[in-house]
């Protein structure tokens, strides 16, 4: 294959910067934490990893993971596959819906779910069913598999966006499959490198996730190798403390990275299968038999119990006086929301949003580069490694950071940049990763043949089909990155105070009115450009070259 | 594009790199194409650097009297401290570094560990943390010389109080308010306790009641065995109870004063024999690059205006006399040995984990 010099030039440049990339936001630092933990153990960790508890810990994350990966990513994936039938009334209402868990910090889901279900909670005192078990494991499952539900959706959606092949699917419905047959022979196969990108994204997530197991799991007395680097981080302040905290955490680092190493190099290049650039859409009219009204209903209730009982619960203890008093009008107040809108605030919030765009702008880059030059043998190892940085608690990558960098960055905007893009890097990859089949090289070939440059080139032919994988990896940065808590209010100096700054951390995450108030104003906030998003995705979305219904009833 | 895959040349070149940044030098490893690495590092470099644009630049030079704080002390208690001590110090810059104590850890060892504390002064939520510091070398060595104002218990050479954190019994309105500590073993109450390997504010109370003769460590068993629960925070028990979720618990003062002010149904009790008293100290950075100024703060914190602002803030101020937060008449007030809690921590925590798992 020959290529003009100037593209192979190009290559090579892209390549070097994603390679360095990778060296500074995840090798050097994880090597710099390893580098700390050498240095001041001289290789001795008996004394860190046969501490007590620590067996029970590792069982507990390590079943968390899996648990909350079995429930999510299925759960994600029939939410993407109903949400796509044309026939379910309110589809785009409920496609915006499903991803409200990802605007609520991950504590407050936690809190809000307490309030709504647990004793005394919501359900407690309207029905008197209150769920003693929300303060414990299984309630930790529940919560985080709820937070990791729109992970999946959005991953599978857009694998389906850019993989689905309608045509295929009505010509196996045509020659007598029925409608599960023709799921699990047609549409599941083709969706499987985005359901394994879901799979490799939830599980990582899950391990390296603290907030709602610290505060669902205490009562409980459920510990994960998170809380235990929490407890060490909080306690003490001595080295020996520190080093252990940051030996759990590569501790992660090595059970991450012997999960998704293996996943990655066994699964990736298999799953991948050659098609051709344009999708066909992903649209299709009914294609079971329950009816679309009976799946919006289903949607409905699991949304109901989902997003709006807890965001109920949230609004309410947003506009209530003081914890412990019942909701009701004479206990209403905006004091909280008063307290959350000031001068500051706005000043960190036009931070925050700026940070969250670059971040989520160069992330959509970097996850693109990677998903691309996974392709390459020699490149193979790049989605492994990104995804290690996500298996950090915020806290360690922040330390991680720091020490490698903090000489130079320390208190600047750009080293919190620097942690959101570390921390996030897989969550722009993957998606695009799972929507992408392996780059027709003869279709780019053929622009470029007929004269295209090779920016249109890839600009007409490779962008296009790609751009609602794009558009999710840069929305679900952009999310994430706005409330992101731990590693800026770990990371930042004077004038890089980001709105968690501001906000959560003056109320030592415990003032619940006041952090109620501010998941409120950041969902109402974020509802307008999620609405705008929904909207562009219809815009954008490939032409759907049979969208009538009444079409299908042949089938049906 | 399969056709151009290169070798795994890169992952000479990523190691080469890596010492190249690690200030090691490597004469082994020769990256392939050299040039293009340092084109990508020099762009990598920029970019963030690009990115922030204005909003950059912060942190202008050394030249004017700025100190950096770093503390885990409420918002509430640290800005009106900050105008105030810039009011009495025109000249006199503050930066400010706050976070919770799990978070002030992790970065004091991080900077620790790049290049030395970028603060001047400490200010800390317990002693336990101070101590370790001390003993790391990084603060100490001075305190000012009018801190008699604030009593021997509250402070050694290396640090002096600050603030206070009491830790009361908060309960629902209706439940019993208990006298005692040991009314909270009675049968029926359902107990809230904060989790200790979570606030230090707890951990200060297990070690108050483990080194207690009358208590003990089994106290915590009688609790567990009543049915008590353990919650992460203080916070979360003051939530709790309020809510009736809970009875009674162990809390802060401040956070169960502050539910009890908004209208949350709850009393909050100074049981006998004391509410456990944990105080935040204050220290001097080592090498303080302005030393002067920081020495300044750390006066100023500890003088009777300092102590005033704090007490104004709804903080607990450590000196006598100054009217502050709310203290029943009489209550009494005990501490915890922290210098017994610094040596059996471990031992403490593991034998309260057997009791109330995690």
């Amino acid at each position: 294959m020959r290529r003009a010099p100037s593209t192979v030039v190009v290559q090579r440049g892209v390549f070097t910067i994603v390679i360095s990339l990778v060296v500074v936001l995840v090798a050097f630092p994880i090597a710099r934490l390893a580098q700390t933990v050498w240095a001041e153990t001289d290789g001795d960790l008996s004394w860190i990893l046969g501490s007590a508890g620590l067996v029970t810990a590792v069982r507990n994350t390590l079943l968390l993971a899996a648990v909350v990966t079995v429930v999510a990513v299925p759960s994600g994936a029939l939410l993407a596959l109903a949400l796509r039938r044309a026939d379910v009334p309110g589809r785009g209402f409920f496609r915006v819906a499903v991803l409200l868990p990802i605007l609520v910090p991950d504590f407050v889901l936690a809190y809000s779910w307490t309030q709504a279900y647990g004793p005394a909670g919501f359900t407690d005192s309207m029905t008197g069913l209150g769920w003693d078990g929300v303060r414990g494991p299984v309630g930790v499952a529940v919560v985080v598999a709820v937070n990791a539900v729109p992970l999946a959706y959005l991953v599978t959606a857009v694998g389906l966006a850019s993989r689905a092949e309608p045509d295929l699917e009505r010509a196996a419905r045509v020659s007598g499959a029925g409608a599960w047959t023709a799921l699990r022979t047609v549409t599941v196969p083709l969706l499987r490198p985005a359901l394994a990108a879901a799979g490799v994204l939830v599980f990582v997530l899950t391990l390296g996730t603290f907030a709602i197991p610290q505060v669902m799991g205490a009562p409980a007395g459920f510990t994960t190798v998170t809380t235990r680097i929490y407890a060490n981080l909080s306690l003490g302040g001595d080295s020996a403390s520190f080093v252990e905290a940051v030996t759990l955490a590569l501790l992660l680092v090595v059970l991450a990275g012997s999960v998704v190493v293996p996943a990655d190099a066994l699964l990736g290049p298999r799953l991948r299968v050659r098609r051709q650039a344009v999708a066909e859409g992903s649209v299709t009219a009914s294609a079971g038999r329950a009816p679309g009204r009976w799946i919006a209903a289903g949607l409905g209730c699991y949304l109901l119990a989902t997003v709006g009982l807890p965001l109920l619960a949230l609004v309410a203890a947003a506009v209530t006086r003081a914890v412990g008093l019942p909701p009701a009008p004479s206990n209403w107040t905006t004091d909280n929301f008063r307290e959350v809108m000031t001068a500051r605030t706005f000043e960190a919030l036009t931070r925050s949003l700026w940070l969250a765009v670059t971040a989520a702008s160069l992330l959509t880059l970097l996850g693109a580069c990677v998903a691309v030059l996974e392709r390459r043998r020699s490149g193979r190892p790049l989605s492994s490694m990104v995804t290690l940085t996500l298996v950090l608690p915020g806290s360690t990558l922040a330390v991680a950071l720091l020490i490698s960098y903090g000489r130079w960055l320390a208190n600047t905007l750009a080293i919190i940049l620097l942690a959101y893009l570390a921390k996030l890097w897989a969550f722009a990859h993957r998606p695009v990763s799972g929507a992408l089949d392996r780059l027709p090289p003869d279709e780019v070939q053929a622009a470029r043949a007929s004269g295209a440059s090779a920016l249109t080139a890839v600009r007409t032919v490779a962008l296009r089909p790609l751009l609602p994988a794009l558009m999710a990896a840069w929305f679900i940065c952009f999310l994430t990155a706005l409330h992101e808590v731990t590693m800026s209010s770990l990371l930042y100096g004077p004038g890089s105070e980001t709105l968690a700054v501001v906000v959560l951390n003056s109320q030592e995450l415990g003032g619940i009115g006041p952090t109620a108030a501010l998941s409120v104003l950041l969902t109402l906030l974020l509802a307008v450009p999620a609405a705008l998003f929904w909207v562009l995705l219809r815009v954008v979305r490939v032409p759907e070259t049979d969208p009538s219904p009444e079409v299908v009833p042949h089938v049906a | 594009m399969t056709a151009q895959s290169a070798p795994p040349a890169y992952i000479a070149r990523m190691s080469a790199q890596l010492s190249s940044l690690s200030g090691a030098s490597s004469h082994r490893i020769r990256p392939k194409h050299p040039a293009l690495a340092w084109i990508g590092l020099a762009a990598i470099g920029a970019l963030p650097l690009a990115a922030c644009g204005g909003d950059g630049g912060q942190s202008e030079g050394a030249a004017s009297d700025t100190i950096t704080v770093y503390t885990c002390v409420s918002d509430e208690t640290i800005q009106p401290i900050i105008s105030d001590f810039r009011d009495k110090n025109p000249g006199t810059e503050v930066d400010l570094f706050r976070a919770p104590t799990g978070e002030l850890n992790a970065r004091v060892a991080a900077d620790k560990r790049s290049g030395g504390l970028r603060a001047d002064v400490i200010w800390a939520c317990d002693p336990l943390t101070m101590q370790a510091y001390v003993d790391q070398g990084l603060v100490g060595g001075w305190v000012p010389d009018d801190a008699s104002g604030i009593p021997a218990d509250y402070r050694t050479d290396d640090y002096v109080g600050a603030h206070i954190l009491y830790m009361v019994a908060v309960s629902h309105d209706g439940s019993k308010a208990p006298k005692s500590w040991d009314d909270l073993t009675d049968p029926g109450e359902k107990v809230a306790v904060p989790d200790p390997s979570f606030a230090a504010s707890a951990l200060g109370a297990l070690g108050y009641f483990a080194d207690s003769p009358d208590y003990g460590v089994q106290f915590y068993d009688e609790l567990k065995h009543n049915g008590a629960v353990q919650v992460s925070s203080p916070d979360d028990v003051t939530v709790g109870v309020a809510q009736g979720v809970y009875d009674a618990g162990i809390t802060i003062a401040t956070s169960a004063y502050k539910a009890q002010q908004d209208g949350s149904p709850v009393q909050v009790a100074w049981p006998e024999p004391g509410a456990i008293a944990i105080y935040g100290p204050v220290a001097l950075v080592k090498n303080s690059a302005d030393e002067k100024a920081a020495k300044n703060f750390v006066g100023y914190v500890v003088s009777k205006e300092g102590q005033t602002t704090v007490a104004e803030s709804g903080a607990y101020p450590t000196m006598e006399g100054i009217d502050g937060p709310t203290v029943p008449e009489g209550a009494p007030v005990v501490l915890p040995d922290w210098k017994s809690i610094g040596q059996q921590k471990d031992r403490l925590l593991s034998e309260y984990q057997s009791i109330f798992g995690g």
